[in-house]
C-alpha cells in the first residue's frame, strides 16, 4: 500500500508515499522489513514522504542498519522537504552517507 | 485574520453574563430544592470559568473575586461546607457583584467607585467566614526541586573549558505513544540558543525483530551555547521529563561531573567518552584528567556518588499520578446542563442582515409592482415566485431575532425573592408561557417596564402575610408571569393575588387633579387604567420600592414607544392583572395600504378586520352621531382626511377600513383601498414625534414615501371622541328620561 | 500544509483567543466546546495536536483525553491540557490518562505557542 518497487537496472527502488509517522509506523516497519530481507542492492526514493517524525526516522536508521548487516547497498534517494528536515534535526546525513541533493537553502 | 481584542473581550463579557446567569439560576434552585453534585459541579465550573477567561484578559479585580467565590463553591462541592440559607444569599450577593464588576471593568474600563468597593469587602468578608483557613491550601505543587544543584563533595579534576551546555537526553521509551516527540524538543532548543552540535545514537534500536515502531530508541548528545539559566533549558524538556533521563551540564561543568555521565549513560563508556570528545565536549586531556580524579575519591568512600548532576528524579511524581488517577474514577461524573447549540452572532450584523433584507422587500414590491404593470405573465409569475421567497426570507431573518421570554421571566425569580424578604412577604413566581417568543430589541426594553410593575405588585398588590390570613386567603402570596401570543402581537401578563385597586380612592384622585369632567361617570376599567396618567400615584405611604424608579405613567410611555399598549384589570379582594401588548417585531409588517387624496398611508395589517364601503347615507348620518353602523354595531371612527388635514374634496366614494386592537374596535375613513404589501418600518425623525396617529414611515417601490398609521392611538382616539360625545349627551338624555 | 489543531474549552472567548493565536501562527484551528462536541469534531479529520481545557460540561478534559487514548486514529496526537494554578491534581490527572503536556491559565500568546511548538511546528 504506501510503498511500491519496480526494478531498474537491477536496482530494486522502493518509493514509500504518504506520511512516515507514528501512526504509520507499524504497518510500514512490516512491509519495509519484508524488502529489506531480500537481498539486492536498492534505494529508497523518499520524494512523496509528505510528514516525517522520530518514528519514521526511526525506521529508515533500522533499515540502513539492518542492509548493513546483510551486506547489501541501501541508498535513500530524492528525500522530501519533511525528511530532510528531521534529518537535519537530528544530525543524521553521515548516518546514512547518501548525497542529498537538495541543498538545505531550497528546502523552504 | 484581523486582530481584534475588543471583540475577543465582548465575547468575554457575553460569556460571564451567561455564566453569572446561571449560577444564579442554580443559586436559586439550591436554596429551594435539592440538589446533586453535577449541580453543584456545574456552578463550581461556571465560577472557575469566569475566574479562568477574566485571567486571559488580565482582568484582575474580576479574577481576585472570581477566586473566593469559586474557593467557597469547591468547598461546598467537596462537602466541607453545608448549603444553608445564608450561604446562598452571600453567593447571590456575590454573584450581583461579579456582574458589577464585568460591567464596570470588563465592559466600561473602569475602576470601581467607592460604595463598590466597600460592596466588596464586605463580600469578602462574609465569604472568608466559607473559605479554608488559608485559602489556598489546596493543590500540591510538584517543583524542579529535584534540580536543584547538589553541592560539589568530590575533590580533583578541573573545569571543562568549553563554553557551552552539554545536554544529554535518554527519553522514556513511551514518549512517541505519548504524543511527545523528542524532535521537537531538540528544534526548540535553537529558541533558547544556539545548537552547536547534536550526536542522534542508535544504540539501543534492537534487531528488526524485537523492534516496535512506536517505541523511541534514540539517545542524544548535544552541545548548545546558550545565555539562558539552567532552569530554562530544563523547562523545554517539561513535557518529557516523566521517565526520562535528562542530564544539563552548565558551561565549564567539572571534569568529574562528565564521566558520571558517561557512566550513567546506557552506552558503553569508551564509545560516548570518544564521542564527547569528537563533538568538543571535552578534550582527550580533560577526559582523562577527569576519569583519574574519579577515581581518587571513589576509592576511600567506596561506591561513587552522582555528583552535581541534574538528573531529574521522577520517583515521587509517579506515585501522585497514581494517586491521582485513582481519586479521580471515585469522583462525580460532570452532568451535563446544556445540548443546545449556538452560534454567536454579533447583533449588529443580523441587523445589517434584516435591514438588507427590509430593503430587498421594498425593491421586491417595486418590481412586482413594474410587473403587473406590464402585460407580460412569465415575468408576473417570476416575481410573484420570487415575491414569495423573499417573504420566506424576511419571515426567517425575522425568527433570527426571536428570543424566548422565559429567560427574562426567570430572572425575576430572584426579584421576588429579594424584594419579598425585604417586606417580609412571602411570596411563589408562578411563570406561563416562558417559550412564546419576541424580538431581542423588545426583549430588552420590556425588562424596566417589567421590573416596575412586578415590584409595584409585590410591594402594592400582596398584602402582608397576617393581613392575607385575617382575609381568609393563603398565607402566601402569588405572582404570575405569562406570556402569550395574540393576533400578530404578544401580551404579556403580570397578575397577584393580592388586594386589587381602590376604585374609589383612584376615582377621588382623578377628580381632584382634573383627569375626569366632574359629572362623568367612566367605567371601572377606566378608572383603573387612570393609574397610568402622569402624576398619578395611589400609594398611601412611599415605601422604599414606590419611592424607586419610574412611575406608571413611565411604564406606559415605554410601552408605547414599542408600539405596544398596557392595560389593567383589577377585582377588589381577587387582585390585579397589568396586560401588556406589544408587536412581535420592530422592524417588519405586513401593511395594508390605503389612500387618501394624494397621500398613501399604511394600516398593520393584522390589526385590520375588514373593509366596507361607506354609502353616502351612512357618512351623512356617521356625522351627526359620531359612530357609524356597521351591521348595527356601534363603530367608532375617525376621518383620516380630516385626522391629517389632507387638502382637496372628498372622493365620492369612501370606504372603512375597520381594525381593532386590544379588543376595541374603530373604523379608518379613507378614500381609496389599495391593498396589502410588506413593509419595513423605517422611523420617523424626531421632528415628527409629536405627529398623533403616526407611528412610521416606509418607503414604497415606486420610491414615495408612505405614513405608518399608529392604529393603537388612533383607535383609542375615536373611542373616547365617541363617548365624549355620548357623555355631552349624557346630561340631555337624563333630562328627558326624567 | 498547515498542520491543524484542535482547541476544546467551554469559554468561548477562550477558544476565540487561542483560535485567534494559533492561526497567526500559521496553524489550522477547529474547535469544540466540550469532550463530547470535539469527539464529533474530530471524525475524519486529520488533527497534530489537540489543547483541552480540564473543567467542562458534558465530558471533562480527563475523560476527553482518555477517550482519545482509546481511539486507533488519535492515540498518539499529543495534548496540551489547560490547566490553573490551583489543579495540580488535574494536571497529574490529564497527565496520567495522557496528556503530558500542559499549560497554565492565564497565558500569554507566547507561551501558548512556546508549548505548541515543543510539540509541532506549523
Amino acid at each position: 500500500m504506501p510503498i511500491r518497487t519496480k526494478k531498474r537496472k537491477g536496482v530494486s527502488i522502493l518509493h514509500i508515499e504518504g506520511d512516515m509517522t507514528i501512526g504509520t509506523a507499524a504497518a510500514l516497519k512490516e512491509e519495509l522489513m519484508k524488502h529489506i530481507t531480500q537481498s539486492s542492492e536498492r534505494e529508497i526514493d523518499l520524494s512523496d514522504v509528505s510528514e516525517m517524525d522520530s518514528a519514521g526516522m526511526q525506521l529508515l536508521m533500522l533499515a540502513k542498519r539492518e542492509a548493513t548487516r546483510h551486506n547489501t547497498p541501501l541508498r535513500l534517494i530524492g528525500h522530501s522537504r519533511a525528511v530532510l528536515e528531521v534529518m537535519d534535526t537530528y544530525n543524521l546525513a553521515a548516518y546514512f552517507g547518501d548525497p542529498i541533493l537538495i541543498s538545505r537553502g531550497a528546502k523552504a | 485574520m484581523s486582530a481584534n481584542p475588543n471583540q475577543f473581550l465582548q465575547t468575554f463579557i457575553a460569556e460571564a453574563h451567561e455564566r453569572l446567569q446561571e449560577m444564579e439560576e442554580i443559586l436559586m434552585h439550591l436554596e429551594n430544592g435539592p440538589h446533586d453534585a453535577g449541580t453543584i459541579d456545574s456552578l463550581f465550573r461556571a465560577a472557575h470559568t469566569v475566574k479562568g477567561s477574566a485571567g486571559m484578559f488580565r482582568l484582575d479585580s474580576i479574577v481576585s473575586f472570581a477566586h473566593i467565590i469559586e474557593d467557597v463553591l469547591g468547598r461546598m462541592r467537596d462537602s466541607e461546607i453545608e448549603i444553608e440559607g445564608d450561604l446562598v444569599a452571600v453567593l447571590l450577593d456575590s454573584c450581583d457583584h461579579m456582574l458589577h464588576l464585568v460591567e464596570v471593568i470588563a465592559e466600561q474600563g473602569e475602576q470601581l467607585d467607592d460604595a463598590a468597593l466597600a460592596r466588596e469587602n464586605e463580600l469578602r468578608k462574609r465569604l472568608k467566614a466559607y473559605q479554608t483557613g488559608n485559602g489556598d491550601a489546596q493543590g500540591t505543587r510538584v517543583s524542579l526541586s529535584a534540580e536543584k544543584d547538589i553541592p560539589l563533595t568530590a575533590s580533583g579534576g578541573g573545569e571543562v573549558s568549553s563554553d557551552n551546555w552539554h545536554i544529554s537526553l535518554r527519553f522514556a521509551q513511551s514518549v512517541l505513544k505519548e504524543g511527545l516527540d523528542p524532535l521537537y524538543l531538540i528544534r526548540y532548543l535553537s529558541n533558547i540558543g544556539e545548537v552547536i552540535s547534536v550526536t542522534t545514537l542508535a544504540d539501543a534500536i534492537p534487531a528488526a525483530a524485537e523492534m516496535n515502531a512506536e517505541t523511541f530508541y534514540l539517545g542524544f548528545e548535544i552541545d548548545l551555547k546558550s545565555s539562558a539559566s539552567k532552569e530554562t533549558i530544563s523547562e523545554v524538556f517539561e513535557f518529557a521529563h516523566q521517565g526520562s533521563m535528562i542530564h544539563i551540564m552548565p558551561p565549564h561543568s567539572k571534569t568529574t561531573q562528565y564521566i558520571e555521565l558517561i557512566r550513567s549513560l546506557p552506552e558503553e563508556e569508551a564509545r560516548l567518552g570518544e564521542l564527547l570528545v569528537a563533538t568538543g565536549t571535552l578534550t582527550q586531556h580533560e577526559l582523562e584528567d577527569g576519569l583519574n580524579a574519579q577515581q581518587k575519591s571513589a576509592q576511600p568512600g567506596g561506591t561513587s556518588k552522582l555528583l552535581g548532576e541534574i538528573l531529574i528524579d521522577q520517583g515521587s511524581v509517579t506515585q501522585e499520578v497514581v494517586q491521582a488517577a485513582l481519586e479521580k474514577q471515585s469522583q462525580a461524573k460532570d452532568t451535563k446542563t446544556k445540548e443546545s447549540r449556538f452560534i454567536r452572532v454579533q447583533a449588529g450584523k443580523l441587523d445589517e442582515l434584516i435591514n438588507l433584507v427590509g430593503e430587498l422587500v421594498i425593491a421586491g414590491a417595486g418590481a412586482n409592482m413594474l410587473a403587473h404593470l406590464s402585460n407580460n405573465t412569465p415575468l408576473q409569475e417570476s416575481t410573484s415566485v420570487i415575491s414569495r421567497l423573499v417573504e420566506e426570507i424576511r419571515d426567517s431573518a425575522l425568527k433570527l431575532r426571536m428570543v424566548q421570554i422565559g429567560e427574562t421571566f426567570n430572572r425575576f425569580n430572584r426579584v421576588v425573592r429579594d424584594v419579598g424578604r425585604e417586606l417580609g412577604k412571602d411570596i411563589d413566581l408562578v411563570i406561563t408561557g416562558a417559550e412564546s417568543e419576541l424580538d431581542k430589541t423588545l426583549i430588552e426594553k420590556i425588562g424596566d417596564p417589567l421590573m416596575h410593575l412586578v415590584r409595584n405588585a409585590i410591594d402594592h398588590g400582596i398584602e402582608s402575610a397576617d393581613k392575607r390570613v385575617a382575609l381568609g386567603k393563603p398565607e402566601k402570596g402569588t405572582l404570575r408571569l405569562n406570556a402569550y401570543h395574540d393576533s400578530g402581537s404578544i401580551a404579556i401578563e403580570i397578575s397577584d393575588d393580592g388586594a386589587g385597586l381602590n376604585r374609589d380612592k383612584i376615582l377621588k384622585k382623578a377628580r381632584e387633579i382634573g383627569l375626569i369632567p366632574a359629572g362623568a361617570m367612566p367605567t371601572d376599567q377606566e378608572i383603573y387604567n387612570l393609574i397610568f396618567e402622569a402624576g398619578f400615584s395611589t400609594a398611601d405611604t412611599v415605601t422604599n420600592l414606590s419611592g424607586r424608579g419610574v412611575g406608571m405613567d413611565v411604564v406606559r410611555r415605554n410601552i408605547a414607544s414599542l408600539r405596544g399598549t398596557v392595560q389593567l384589570d383589577s377585582e377588589p379582594g381577587i387582585g390585579t392583572t397589568v396586560r401588556i401588548r406589544l408587536p412581535l417585531t420592530l422592524a417588519i409588517i405586513d401593511g395594508f395600504r390605503v389612500g387618501v387624496g394624494k397621500s398613501s398611508y399604511v394600516v398593520p395589517l393584522d390589526m385590520v378586520i375588514e373593509c366596507v364601503e361607506l354609502s353616502e347615507a351612512e357618512r351623512q348620518a356617521a356625522n351627526e352621531r359620531s359612530y357609524l353602523n356597521l351591521r348595527g354595531e356601534v363603530l367608532p371612527f375617525v376621518l383620516l382626511r380630516d385626522h391629517f388635514e389632507v387638502a382637496g374634496a372628498n372622493a365620492r366614494r369612501e370606504n372603512v377600513v375597520v381594525v381593532q386592537y386590544a379588543g376595541k374596535k374603530a373604523g379608518l375613513v379613507v378614500d381609496e383601498l389599495m391593498g396589502e404589501f410588506q413593509t419595513v418600518i423605517k422611523p420617523l425623525g424626531k421632528i415628527f414625534s409629536n405627529l398623533r396617529g403616526i407611528s412610521g414611515s416606509t418607503i414604497l417601490g415606486s420610491g414615495e414615501v408612505a405614513l405608518i398609521l399608529d392604529v393603537p392611538s388612533l383607535v383609542q382616539q375615536a373611542v373616547a371622541r365617541e363617548s365624549q360625545q355620548v357623555l355631552r349627551k349624557l346630561p340631555n338624555n337624563t333630562a328627558t328620561a326624567r | 500544509m498547515a498542520k491543524t489543531i484542535l482547541i476544546v474549552d467551554d469559554s468561548e472567548s477562550i477558544r476565540q483567543l487561542v483560535s485567534h493565536i494559533l492561526k497567526s501562527a500559521g496553524y489550522d484551528v477547529i474547535e469544540g466546546e466540550d469532550g463530547k462536541d470535539a469527539l464529533t469534531k474530530l471524525a475524519g479529520q486529520k488533527i497534530h495536536l489537540i489543547i483541552c481545557d480540564v473543567n467542562m460540561p458534558n465530558m471533562d478534559g480527563i475523560g476527553f483525553v482518555k477517550e482519545i487514548k482509546k481511539s486507533d486514529d488519535y492515540k498518539f496526537i499529543p495534548i496540551i491540557m489547560l490547566t490553573t494554578e490551583s489543579q495540580e491534581k488535574k494536571k497529574l490527572q490529564g497527565q496520567a490518562a495522557g496528556a503530558k503536556a500542559w499549560v497554565v491559565k492565564p497565558f500569554r500568546p507566547d507561551q501558548m505557542l512556546n508549548a505548541v511548538s515543543k510539540l509541532i511546528l506549523p
